[in-house]
């Protein structure tokens, strides 16, 4: 998924958060359901795992379609009907891997979402090959060990072994691999739900794009779950003057108009909007933070909100996104030679907008804060194309927090991590979520994967996960998925 | 030139002064052809500005020595002594000219000067080959036709002709054509004052680098005498950030705090000031001007000034930056990547001195205003190079107007185009005057090249000069340089 500031969340959340009663020391598997091999190592995850981390699925010269299949040998060697897994897609490098575990339909099915496209990687930025797996100080190395082919790994082994063990769940298990989550012509989720919605169709997804487990220092924090998510849009800024030559400045200078604007807009705050999941997320946070912060944690959920601690957590870096869209100036470019008066002077604003909001709004109120008609707003789609207009679609709003996913992982998180808080979280990021969630089907974002705040490398160089994460991540998802399907 | 100077915006300032029905108007004129001996001198400045287009003597791949050598060629010929025409310099392409025409001695000698190199221009942006002499529909074509090969080739042709004539002037004419005035390692000027200051010192200097007569629309509009240069700088403004993920805007944004910056720059009005050049300026310019215009030149020019009149007259951008040294920011970059809060946010601020101030005195300026320890203020020299501190040297005070210069110069101005007036000008850009200045000879801009406010192409595309405007300009100067050197 794309990159998110955990270190910058973590970083805030210890200002403020009281250590827990006791740090939370790895639990043995001790519930009703365990997996065979625990959190110990596993051949079969393991070599699914290095199998997937070794085939280049960049979108330059990748190919999706050849990890589909590996996977797809896997379950049909396991043992599922051929009907039952099957690789599709619009490109020949684009191919999708859909498997389905048959349950007692007692429910309507559970999808479980991952995407086995990485970002580029090259050899001559990483320490070590990018696309070979390498365990080296109690790490995995390899592009996608986070994002997300560690996760794809646990997903495929965790499905394979409870078709060895003959496990029916009391409804299906579909799991969808996909191509260009992170971006490319056809991505997968998308390409599903629009030709194959029959394959995918289910009550839930699940998707493991996002660690939960939030380490400082090696100590779990608390677990993080990816209800919602803010739209991601980028604007352009334009303003054209006629130039000239620098040795008379005249009052008209794209650089002062532009500047002028983003001064505004810098100083400008969007309004203040809740929604079912930061609602929880602040009630839940404030059991976890210093007392003045919990208080306006509490006083802002009320309604009407506390004015003053509005101000307050609006002030806070970290919170200040959970309540309002953001939009903040990224890039800046204007003049052609320093000794003549700009013709252009352009800006990127980075907008994440809240659930129920559509970029064009966005776009409207921009205009209107920049209060300038010779600032041009325009769009900038996420392939690089500039529009007059953007897109109206809202994003979507947050899914209920259905019981029968929240139950069980509050107890499974219980029991791997005591006393780890389970907070509902607002993603300011885009993943496969928002094409499911469009579609109707709540998607909730979580993995057992633990990550410290200051070593999230997705899309960077060394990407790497713990060796120690990974397996019990692969024991978190064995466990929950269980007790998720047994009922 | 080096490309500094607003001719453009100088004559559009003077066209809203100007009362185009007042009485004296020039027609367009008529190279003033009147006996065979101005015939031939128009042969033979042609023949010399051909063969100096068609000589490269760009920086990247032409020769400055082979166009010196071709020109000292022409003078041996002509009959000047081999000990007074000397081609010097310190790189084998990067030779100058100097040639002396013996006088009485009756003066202190004058020196001519001009540039030999041109700037680049490359053959598939341009409707003719650059490097050939084209003449089409009025106009001569070709790099250098206009910056300056043009006047090189008036003022050696002037040389020759009075030498044919045996006319003895009442002071030495030194001619210097040099190397590097559009840039590169070797300031012919400078070399030369350093290292051969014998072979051009004089009483004064007339540079025929810029085009005096600035016309609208073929009609001449007034002759500009460059009498002082304002001192050009760039200054690098940088802002530094830790940057961060987008999602998550602080306060501290290096683009945000930039354009604040930039604004306080944008707002500032440097002090009002005078000096005998642009004092006279607007004394003579009053008489152009109307009613409210006329008034308030004559009530700048007073001591002490009226600030309304003074307020008023900013409004013309060409007019404030006569009063004022003048800062605007010309370029702005920042930030990487539409996702990521930026880590550097620059700009370039060019400004123009006022005689009497140091670059580094309006760098510590610029500091003080922007009033932000975070923004670094550096110097950017004109090669590129950026540096923490300018230079402490003051820019020259502007020579008296020598009477000598002064008055023959009206009557052959009034001569050549009935009813012009001379009018004193500070040059907004920089030219090699810098340097003889520097050394404490008063230097002039003179040249009788007609421009229109509307056609300057020096270092553009198609670069030329009006066929009308080379001849009459030729005449000129040859009837100019005999009259301040006949008593």
């Amino acid at each position: 998924m794309t990159a998110r500031p955990w270190a910058t969340i973590i970083a805030g959340l210890l200002l403020a958060l009281t250590p827990p009663a006791a740090p939370a020391a790895p639990a043995a598997a001790s519930g009703t359901i365990a997996s065979a091999a625990g959190t110990q190592p596993d051949a079969l995850l393991y070599a699914i795992f290095k199998q997937l981390v070794e085939i280049n699925t960049a979108d330059s010269v990748g190919n999706v379609t050849t990890a589909a299949e590996a996977m797809a040998q896997r379950f049909r060697e396991a043992g599922f009907a051929a009907a039952d897994v099957v690789v599709t897609g619009p490109d020949d490098r684009k191919k999708n891997l859909v498997v389905r575990l048959r349950g007692r339909g007692k429910h309507r099915p559970v999808l479980l979402m991952g995407h086995l496209d990485v970002v580029e990687a090259r050899r001559e930025d990483w320490s070590t090959d990018p696309f070979k797996l390498i365990e080296k100080d109690g790490y995995f190395y390899g592009r996608g060990t986070l994002d997300m082919k560690g996760p794809d790994a646990i997903m495929v082994a965790t499905l394979i072994e409870l078709k060895r063990e003959g496990f029916q769940p009391a409804r299906d298990v579909i799991l969808a691999l996909t191509a260009d989550e992170e971006g490319g012509c056809c991505n997968g989720v998308s390409w599903l739900l629009g030709n194959h919605r029959e394959l995918i169709d289910a009550q839930f997804a699940l998707s493991q794009d996002d660690y939960s487990v939030m380490l400082e220092q090696g100590r779990p924090m608390f677990f993080k779950l990816d209800a919602s998510e803010k739209v991601y849009a980028d604007y352009q800024l334009m303003v054209t003057s006629r130039g000239g030559h620098s040795s008379e400045p005249g009052p008209d200078n794209a650089i002062y108009t532009l500047t002028r604007g983003l001064n505004r807009l810098a100083a400008y705050e969007f309004p203040f909007e809740l929604n079912n999941v930061t609602r929880e997320y602040f009630q839940r946070m404030a059991g976890l933070v210093g007392s003045q912060r919990a208080a306006d944690m509490r006083a802002v959920v009320r309604s009407p909100p506390d004015p003053r601690a509005l101000a307050r957590l609006s002030a806070d870096v970290v919170e200040h996104p959970v309540m309002r869209t953001t939009c903040v100036a990224t890039r800046l470019e204007a003049g052609h030679a320093n000794n003549a008066l700009p013709q252009r002077a352009q800006a990127v604003v980075n907008c994440r907008i809240l659930p129920g909001h559509s970029p064009r709004e966005i776009q409207q109120a921009l205009t209107s804060v920049l209060a300038d008609a010779a600032i041009t707003v325009r769009y900038i789609s996420s392939g690089g194309q500039v529009l007059e207009q953007a897109p109206e679609q809202r994003g979507f709003a947050p899914p209920p927090l259905l019981p029968e996913v929240i139950a069980p992982l509050e107890q499974l998180v219980a029991e791997m991590w005591p006393n780890l808080q389970v907070i509902p979280y607002m993603s300011a990021g885009a993943s496969d979520a928002v094409y499911t969630s469009a579609a109707g089907i709540p998607t909730y974002t979580f993995a057992g994967l633990a990550v410290d705040a200051d070593d999230d490398r997705e899309h960077g160089r060394d990407e790497r996960l713990g060796v120690e994460s990974f397996y019990r991540g692969r024991e978190f998802f064995y466990r929950f998925l269980k007790s998720l399907t047994v009922h | 030139m080096t490309i500094t100077r607003a001719l453009a915006t100088s004559a559009a300032a003077l066209c809203g002064a100007l009362s185009l029905q007042a009485s004296g108007i020039a027609s367009p004129a008529a190279a003033p052809v009147t006996s065979a001996a101005d015939e031939a001198a128009n042969v033979l400045a042609y023949d010399i500005f051909g063969q100096l287009i068609e000589i490269n003597t760009t920086e990247s791949v032409g020769n400055v020595t082979t166009a010196a050598e071709a020109a000292a060629k022409r003078f041996r010929d002509a009959g000047f002594p081999a000990a007074d025409v000397v081609v010097a310099g310190p790189n084998d392409r990067k030779k100058n000219l100097v040639v002396r025409l013996h006088g009485t001695g009756k003066r202190k000698p004058v020196l001519l000067i001009g540039h030999l190199d041109v700037v680049e221009a490359r053959r598939e942006d341009w409707s003719s080959d650059p490097f050939r002499l084209v003449e089409k529909d009025g106009y001569f074509y070709g790099r250098g036709s206009s910056d300056m090969k043009d006047g090189d080739a008036i003022m050696a042709a002037a040389l020759l002709r009075m030498k044919q004539e045996g006319y003895r002037p009442s002071r030495d004419i030194i001619l210097a054509l040099t190397a590097d005035e559009e840039g590169g390692c070797c300031n012919g000027p400078k070399w030369l004052l350093e290292n051969r200051r014998d072979l051009i010192d004089a009483e004064f200097v007339l540079n025929h680098d810029g085009n005096s007569v600035m016309s609208e629309h073929g009609v001449p509009q007034v002759f500009e005498l460059g009498a002082t240069e304002k001192v050009y700088a760039d200054y690098q403004l940088s802002v530094s950030n830790r940057g961060g993920h987008s999602s998550l805007p602080r306060p501290d944004n290096a683009i945000d705090q930039l354009a604040e910056g930039l604004l306080r720059i944008g707002r500032h009005q440097f002090p009002f000031e005078m000096n005998n050049v642009t004092r006279a300026y607007f004394e003579r310019m009053a008489a152009f001007s109307r009613g409210d215009t006329t008034a308030d030149m004559h009530a700048v020019a007073k001591t002490p000034p009226d600030p309304q009149a003074m307020e008023r007259l900013s409004r013309n951008a060409y007019y404030a930056a006569v009063m004022r040294t003048t800062c605007v920011a010309t370029r702005i970059a920042g930030g990487h990547a539409n996702n990521a809060l930026p880590q550097r946010a620059q700009a370039v601020v060019n400004c123009r001195i006022l005689p009497g101030h140091s670059q580094e005195e309006i760098r510590a300026e610029l500091i003080r205003l922007l009033d932000d320890p975070q923004i670094t203020v550096r110097y950017i020299a004109d090669n590129g190079v950026v540096s923490d501190t300018a230079s402490d040297r003051r820019g020259f005070p502007p020579p008296p107007l020598v009477p000598e210069v002064g008055k023959p110069l009206e009557a052959a101005v009034a001569a050549t185009w009935p009813g012009l007036k001379v009018i004193p000008v500070m040059i907004a850009g920089a030219s090699d005057a810098i340097h003889f200045s520097a050394a404490g000879m008063p230097t002039y801009g003179v040249s009788g090249i007609a421009i229109d406010r509307d056609d300057i192409r020096m270092h553009g595309r198609d670069e030329r000069v009006g066929v009308a405007s080379f001849y009459t300009g030729n005449q000129f100067f040859y009837r100019y340089l005999k009259s301040i050197t006949a008593h």
